[in-house]
């Protein structure tokens, strides 16, 4: 059989056959398997580009941006128990599944930091080039946003400051506190991770009362769905 | 005077043609192509025109709709239907086949092709709808994907096809 | 990889209708082209004497497909990023069947009574009008059929993954079975076209 008496419809098959068998050894895409560039990475992890503080996070909460997700990559109960408002659910096992558009923003928060650290490696790898963590994770928020330390001597200007953080904290639910009432270990480092030290106070209940501006703390807007 | 018809393409050439426009969309966008939901959103919009509390009301069209902030026919598939009329049109103009006619075999009358039309076109999107797509969306798309449901749906098209078609065999030969 | 390119950023929402309506454009021009714009010869695939809807379904389906296996292969595009649409098991099978059943009795798909309807052809648009009202009547008893509709649910789930089997195999097997098959077709065509 020579190819050029071969008619149209025979050489397409041939092609497509051929096509088709070196289909065979490919490996497209289609899973979790990714290519790294460690050189960037490492770049981008010492320039600490890819924090954001717990105060920065809570502004932009106050403000209503939608322009980004909050994952909590926690397991199911203790998001139940408490989660920073807005956030969504994600536990670190579902995460290379979870629908993520890769030019969408990203934010990430665990306990402490360290899951959100590595989630933070894996979305990178995947392609997603806004992805933040909180620095410090939930912890960091407890610390800072919910029941922050006024300092004990502090000046005026600094008093003022804190009024704006203590109104912060309230609006997520949370109560501002003065040095004496934070129980400091006698070293001044940081508190006892205990289970229930008095000097921690109740985490708020997940509906912080509404302040006297309309909460932006609201559901996501119901996209409408388009269909096939 | 009609211009003269000109002979179909070969399909295989045609089908390449589709496909290549498939993967076209799967590179631009993301998504594959489709229809039958820009029935539906066109379909949700009217409702509301008409009835907007029953529109709302009902789980489907309301899906449709969202919350407001975009209008349901800033659609993706809206669009993209009017370009397939568009492209059919070119493609019908280019070769001499527009011309205002019924499509139906010698034995039917028309009255009965157009009522048949209309029921199968009803039919049509309950299918449509139940299975999240149609030929377009699901076949041609899930298929090239390797979709499991898409596959599905493709193989039973063709059985149900098959075992109508003696039914319908007044309609065509 | 960088594409798709929506889903990378580099255009957003409105440009994106702007390419919907370009691709729409080279879809209905090869409906056409193929002569998918007439009821009989689309109904014709279903009493064997013309093969020819399976045989540009089938060609447009390998083409793509081996279009975004090798794509994918050589890292040009992000196949995790194109969407799936999720596989209801059961809902889609009756779904299909529906809808075979459909396409004889009217003698379109929902593609192609666009292509029809736009060529001039009046069962093309009364077809249409047929999609309308089932829509209408689907939204209607959706609230009791919801269960149904939303049961068998397997989420984003490909044959390969489904049948554990590698991605490569599958595109092969599809491909030799799309190749016999057009040749079956045509074999068939010619031997009911013989009898008549």
């Amino acid at each position: 059989m020579r190819w050029p008496a071969l008619t149209l419809n025979q050489k397409l098959a041939a092609v497509a056959l051929v096509l088709g068998a070196g289909a065979l050894f490919s490996q497209p895409h289609r899973g979790p398997v990714v290519k790294l560039d460690t050189r960037e990475l490492a770049m981008i992890v010492e320039k600490e580009v890819d924090h954001v503080t717990p105060a920065e996070l809570a502004a932009w909460i106050v403000e209503g941006r939608t322009d980004y997700r909050l994952l909590d990559l926690r397991s199911e109960s203790e998001f139940a128990a408490y989660h920073v408002p807005t956030a969504e659910n994600v536990p670190v096992s579902a995460l290379p599944d979870f629908p993520l558009l890769p030019k969408e923003k990203v934010v990430l928060y665990s306990e402490g930091g360290i899951h959100a650290a590595q989630a933070w490696f894996l979305l990178r790898a995947q392609g997603h080039a806004a992805v933040y963590t909180v620095l410090g994770g939930l912890d960091g928020w407890k610390d800072e946003v919910l029941f922050p330390v006024m300092p004990a001597g502090a000046s005026p200007q600094e008093l003022a400051r804190f009024e704006r953080t203590a109104a912060v904290a309230r609006f997520f639910g949370g109560t501002p506190r003065t040095a004496s009432d934070a129980a400091a270990a006698p070293d001044g480092g940081p508190q006892m991770p205990a289970l229930a030290t008095p000097a921690t106070p109740e985490l708020p209940r997940l509906a912080p009362p509404v302040p006297g501006r309309a909460s932006p703390v609201s559901a996501p807007t119901k996209k409408k769905k388009e269909g096939c | 005077m009609m211009p003269p018809r000109r002979p179909y393409m070969n399909p295989y050439l045609a089908g390449m043609g589709l496909g290549l426009v498939l993967l076209a969309a799967f590179v631009i966008m993301g998504r594959g192509l489709g229809a039958s939901g820009a029935f539906s959103s066109t379909m949700s919009w009217l409702v509301n025109a008409i009835a907007p509390g029953h529109a709302q009301a009902n789980e489907y069209f309301q899906g449709y709709l969202g919350d407001g902030s975009t209008h349901p026919l800033k659609a993706w598939l809206v669009f993209e239907v009017i370009g397939v009329a568009t492209g059919a049109l070119l493609s019908g103009l280019l070769a001499g086949r527009v011309h205002i006619t019924v499509e139906k075999g010698p034995r039917a009358s028309t009255a009965a092709r157009l009522l048949c039309a209309f029921a199968g076109g009803m039919l049509m999107a309950f299918g449509a709808h139940l299975a999240r797509g149609c030929t377009s969306g699901q076949a041609l798309t899930g298929g090239a994907l390797l979709n499991v449901g898409s596959w599905a749906f493709m193989i039973m098209v063709f059985v149900g096809g098959y075992a109508a078609a003696w039914f319908m065999r007044w309609q065509w030969r | 990889m960088m594409t798709p390119l929506y889903k990378y950023g580099f255009f957003g929402d409105e440009m994106s209708l702007l390419v919907a309506f370009a691709l729409g454009i080279g879809f209905g021009f090869f409906l056409e082209r193929a002569g998918f714009g007439s009821a009989r010869k689309l109904a014709a695939q279903f009493y064997l004497y013309d093969m020819s809807v399976f045989k540009v379904m089938f060609t447009a389906i390998v083409t793509a497909m081996l279009g975004v296996t090798y794509l994918g292969w050589i890292g040009w595009l992000d196949l995790g990023q194109v969407y799936l649409v999720p596989t209801f098991l059961r809902p889609q099978i009756l779904g299909g069947l529906v809808l075979g059943v459909g396409f004889v009795i009217g003698g379109y798909c929902p593609g192609t009574s666009v292509a029809s309807l736009a060529t001039g052809r009046i069962d093309g648009l009364v077809y249409a009008l047929g999609i309308f009202a089932g829509t209408f009547a689907y939204a209607e008893v959706y609230p009791a059929i919801k269960d149904f509709v939303n049961s068998d649910s397997m989420g984003q789930v490909t044959l390969p993954e489904v049948l554990d089997i590698p991605w490569g195999l599958v595109v092969f097997a599809v491909v030799i079975i799309a190749v016999a098959g057009f040749w079956g077709a045509t074999a068939v065509e010619r031997w009911i076209g013989g009898k008549s």
